[in-house]
């Protein structure tokens, strides 16, 4: 082409100088002057040709992409033409790709945030949690003690630095006050993350003493909200809990610690002495491994540092040692299964939708067999049969990727929601393009293939046989043969067999963990926490009288029954274990001590929660005069501790006998009831008076006789306002939502599988619906044939079903014994059901078997009214 | 060597200075109304063209090769007029070119642009001194 350019030119010049030539010899010059003439008067011959041909060049590109875009124009209205007379196969063809992109892109955007991407801090896969462990206990991820961590960080060779955290909340008693919260972090830390302060600095390591810590660093968020953003805050004092305390900088935005803090203050102690080694309660540890190191190597390294400490401390540390995770398996470890099963599910619902663009585009193409044999027959070459069917499928699949593609952005965000508290900073889970593209590809790459393979098919075929035949096929031999399309929906319904397993698997684990017996009555409570400055409240009298009036004025709230208080509630991750010595037996072996759950309670806390009391009494009023150490246990305690014995009167304690703590009376046997997050159970618990042990912190529960226990929220403020205008109720809600937050991620995974299931099913339906139609389409004569032959409408809708039921029948008995291989992959995220559960079975069988019945009606519908004079006289 | 029969184009340095007729370089756009106009009667190869506007212009204009062949294929890419090959009296492959149906419509509004520019120009240089 391009050498064709170059001869056009030069024969055009060639031409146009033999003219010239003419002309000159015309008027009288000899040949050779005229030439030359010509030449001196056309100029630079080469240059003129190299401009043309560049001209012409860039016009032939031009052109012809001018033309492909024409050619590809006309190719889609003749495509869009030939679209349009079915839409309905359109349409289901763009809603099965846009369903299958739009969920495989949400949950592979989920992996992609959660499993794949790197925390948002500087070399982040150096990053490690550190926790306690006991393995003989099988106690895992337990907070370490501050001693622990003070050996750990000074004896170890492999990490660069590892600093310490705990949760921390204060209130802001600047202007109006507020209870906000955020860590406390080792001066460390900031660093060891690499983060720096936007404004300001961090902490100095002599700042981690009590006498220097009171300084503060503000989140962005947090400055911008209660100081304006205003920079000159850095190096000035603002009042927190009633004290000055030193602005010393502002994080930057985005940054928060450790997932929704709002402000930081150093970690600090009067030095290690005053904390006992097995204080394992409160406080997390994080390090970053030296270049090179691996978590194996750091968790030997630190497993020697911990045998050490076994030798030297057997009392306290026998038993334990370090547990090294990656700080992303810490934070993203329980994601890990169930986005596992949710990638599988998705996996299994775009084969589906693959398989079922493929079974509608082939059924389609063969359909349309006829046209195209005739067509061919007329001599439309292969080649634009070929193009027309691939324009066909190719404008379906780009319009289905389009849908997907916003499918796919509705479902990441509809995904984002299910997180209870939004999604935490260190997760950015957006849109990823590559889920998308890939996703698209799969099923664009499937229509587009299966829109081609029939006119591939029928310029292979004798073309007068295919017009003959077309609808002269007669069921008996020539649709019952197992064809490529009959494998397909078979696998559909198996593998939507599987998810409806699944699903149902999931929700009776919702179910079961919803209709799991508490031990107390969640209605009509609500509960919010109080947390005392030590301004002000040294002396515990000062601690006992303000919760004591606070309770006193709540119960006088309109519509307030019981109020109690405890040091933490259920589900709110409170939890306080302590060794128990009891009166009377040796004290326990190392790493044998009788562990339970330690509470601070008010006499009104059980009928607040409404737990009964088995046995006893109550921490009743009298108590709160005489003073007598007094408590009451649960029912596991018993059964752990006494199991033949009567409890009530027995004496235990919480500190070994050298400690000089008095004995503990019990008193009272109540009711197990489910503090820790399900489905953890409840070990033996104890209850002390709060006046025993007037700590800082109380949770006021209120029981009330609202149905919005809200309601009262705004007459609790004041009642606290007019005992102490500088303190704040925070951590308000009620124990319905507290129950319902605790299980959030059991909803989800339940609500996700199930929408799987249901989707999967769908398509799966509608998969089968297309062939089963289309093979009575097919049939339509032979129909026609039998019903003139006496046939009836029973016989008529007896040779649909049975079709369509042998295919049912194959999908399910696939289906159901590949769930039975796959639920165990379910594991862990099953609870109180049996991965081999009979009732999922059965109702999953029942559902495929209903949904099918329903699929198979419009077609059968439309056999038995096959008319058969019609169907018999001949195209 | 090959030889098929045509010449080959040289690329011949020319030092032959002959003092060519006064002549005003033409402007892009004015050469453009002018090749519109000798295609107005019917298809005509490059030559031809550059012929008419040589007589018709008295020769005044410069209507070089150099300039008439890059104008005829600008206004091919701008589809006002169609190549198309033909064979010549002498049996020689030729290009002629014919107007497009664009082609005559560019013409006609450059023709009145043409006429109103250059009456009111040589309206200005005609006029008397300052009218008081």
């Amino acid at each position: 082409m391009s050498r064709g350019v170059e001869r056009d030119i030069d024969d055009e010049i060639a031409y146009h100088l033999e003219r010239r030539v003419a002309e000159y010899v015309a008027a009288g010059l000899d040949p050779i002057a005229a030439r030359e003439r010509a030449m001196q008067r056309f100029g630079q011959v080469s240059s003129v040709r190299d401009e043309a041909v560049r001209m012409e060049r860039a016009y032939k590109r031009r052109q012809s992409a001018r033309d492909l875009v024409a050619a590809v124009a006309r190719d889609a209205r003749v495509a869009l033409r030939a679209i349009l007379k079915s839409p309905g196969f359109a349409i289901t063809s763009i809603v099965c790709i846009a369903l299958g992109v739009g969920v495989t892109t949400m949950i592979l955007s989920a992996v992609d945030a959660m499993l794949v991407r790197p925390l948002p801090y500087p070399n982040a896969r150096q990053l490690v949690s550190v926790y306690a462990q006991n393995v003989s206990h099988d106690y895992h991820r337990v907070n370490v003690s501050y001693k622990d961590y003070v050996s750990w960080r000074d004896e170890n060779r492999s990490l660069l630095a590892l600093g310490i955290w705990t949760w921390a909340t204060i209130t802001i008693t600047t202007g109006e006050s507020e209870r906000v919260s955020g860590a406390a972090v080792s001066a460390n830390l900031f660093s060891l993350l690499g983060v720096r302060p936007m404004l300001g600095r961090g902490f100095r390591p002599e700042e981690e003493r009590l006498a220097s810590s009171d300084v503060v660093l503000l989140g962005y968020g947090l400055w911008q909200r209660r100081f304006g953003g205003d920079s000159s805050i850095v190096g000035r004092t603002i009042s927190m809990d009633g004290r000055p305390h030193l602005v010393a900088g502002v994080m930057p935005p985005g940054f928060s610690f450790p997932d929704v803090g709002q402000f930081w203050m150093p970690f600090a102690t009067d030095g290690p002495s005053s904390e006992p080694r097995n204080n394992r309660e409160y406080a997390g540890a994080i390090g970053r491994l030296r270049p090179g190191v691996t978590v194996e190597q750091a968790t030997t390294d630190l497993a020697r540092v911990s045998a050490q400490l076994q030798r030297e401390f057997p009392n306290e540390n026998t038993g334990w040692a370090a547990e090294v995770m990656t700080l992303r398996e810490d934070l993203t470890g329980d994601f890990r299964r169930p986005l596992f099963v949710f990638l599988g599910a998705v996996a299994f619902v775009l084969l589906i939708a693959c398989a079922n663009v493929a079974n509608l585009t082939l059924v389609r193409g063969i359909s349309r067999g006829r046209e195209l044999a005739l067509r061919s027959a007329l001599g439309a070459a292969r080649g634009d049969l070929v193009r027309q069917l691939f324009t066909e499928s190719a404008l379906i699949a780009v319009a289905g990727g389009v849908a997907g593609a916003v499918a796919g952005i509705w479902a990441v965000r509809l995904a984002r929601l299910a997180f209870p508290n939004g999604v935490p900073f260190y997760f950015d889970f957006t849109v990823d393009a590559r889920a998308l593209a890939a996703s698209a590809l799969v099923i664009v790459m499937t229509a587009v293939l299966c829109g081609v393979v029939p006119a591939l098919r029928v310029t292979k075929l004798d073309v007068n046989r295919a017009l003959r035949d077309e609808r002269a096929r007669t069921g008996g031999s020539g649709d019952a043969h197992v064809s490529g399309r009959s494998i397909l929906v078979v696998a559909e319904l198996a593998i939507s067999t599987v998810l409806v397993i699944g699903g149902a698997l999931l929700v009776r684990s919702y179910r079961a963990y919803t209709h799991t017996d508490l031990g107390f009555d969640r209605a009509g409570i609500l509960t919010a926490r109080v947390t005392l400055p030590d301004q002000g409240y040294e002396a515990s009298a000062r601690r006992i009288a303000l919760f004591t009036n606070l309770e006193a004025r709540v119960r006088a709230i309109p519509g307030v029954r019981v109020v109690g208080s405890a040091q933490g509630i259920p589900f709110s991750g409170w939890d306080v274990q302590s060794d128990v010595w009891f009166d009377g037996r040796p004290p326990a072996r190392p790493n044998e001590e009788f562990e339970s759950h330690f509470q601070v309670v008010s006499p009104d806390f059980f009928p607040a929660l409404g737990v009964a009391l088995v046995r006893g009494r109550a921490l009743a009023a009298a108590d709160r005069d005489t003073l007598a150490p007094v408590a009451v246990v649960n029912e596991s305690f018993v059964r752990r501790a006494y199991p033949n014995e009567d409890p009530i009167g027995k004496r235990v304690r919480f500190a070994p006998p050298e400690s000089g703590q008095p004995w503990v009376t019990i008193v009272g046997v109540v009711r197990d009831y489910r503090h820790y997050r399900l489905p953890q159970p409840m070990g033996p618990a104890l209850y002390m008076p709060y006046r025993m042990l007037p700590t800082r912190s109380q949770v006021l529960v209120v029981r009330t006789r609202l149905t919005n226990p809200y309601a009262i929220v705004p007459a609790m403020r004041a009642a606290l306002h007019d005992l102490d205008p500088g303190l704040a109720l925070y951590d308000v809600k009620t124990m319905d939502d507290a129950v319902n937050q605790s299980l959030w991620r059991q909803r989800v995974q339940s609500r996700v599988l199930a929408a799987f299931a249901a989707l999967a099913l769908l398509l799966a339906a509608v998969g089968l619906y297309g062939l089963v139609s289309y093979s009575v389409f097919q049939r339509t004569r032979e129909i026609g044939v039998r019903v003139a032959l006496g046939a009836q409408r029973g016989d008529v809708l007896a040779l649909v079903y049975g079709h369509g039921g042998r295919l049912v029948l194959a999908g399910l008995a696939i289906g159901l014994t590949s769930g039975a291989l796959l639920s165990r992959t379910l594991g862990s995220l099953l609870y109180e059901v049996a991965p081999i559960d009979v009732l999922s079975y059965a109702l999953a069988a029942c559902v495929i078997a209903a949904i099918s019945f329903a699929a198979l009606f419009i077609p059968a519908r439309r056999a038995m009214s096959v008319d058969p004079s019609r169907a018999m006289r001949a195209e | 060597m090959r030889f098929d029969g045509r010449p080959r184009i040289l690329s011949i340095e020319t030092k032959w200075e002959c003092p060519l007729p006064a002549s005003i370089d033409i402007l892009r756009g004015t050469l453009d109304v002018l090749v519109l106009k000798a295609l107005s009667w019917g298809p005509s190869h490059g030559y031809d063209v550059a012929r008419w506007i040589e007589r018709a212009t008295g020769d005044v204009l410069n209507v070089g090769e150099g300039t008439l062949y890059p104008a005829l294929h600008r206004l091919r890419s701008k589809g006002w007029v169609r190549p198309s090959w033909g064979v010549s009296d002498n049996g020689r492959r030729a290009c002629y070119y014919e107007l497009t149906a664009q082609g005559r419509a560019q013409l006609r509004v450059e023709r009145d642009t043409w006429t109103r520019y250059a009456t009111a120009v040589f309206a200005a240089l005609s006029a008397p001194a300052n009218p008081v």
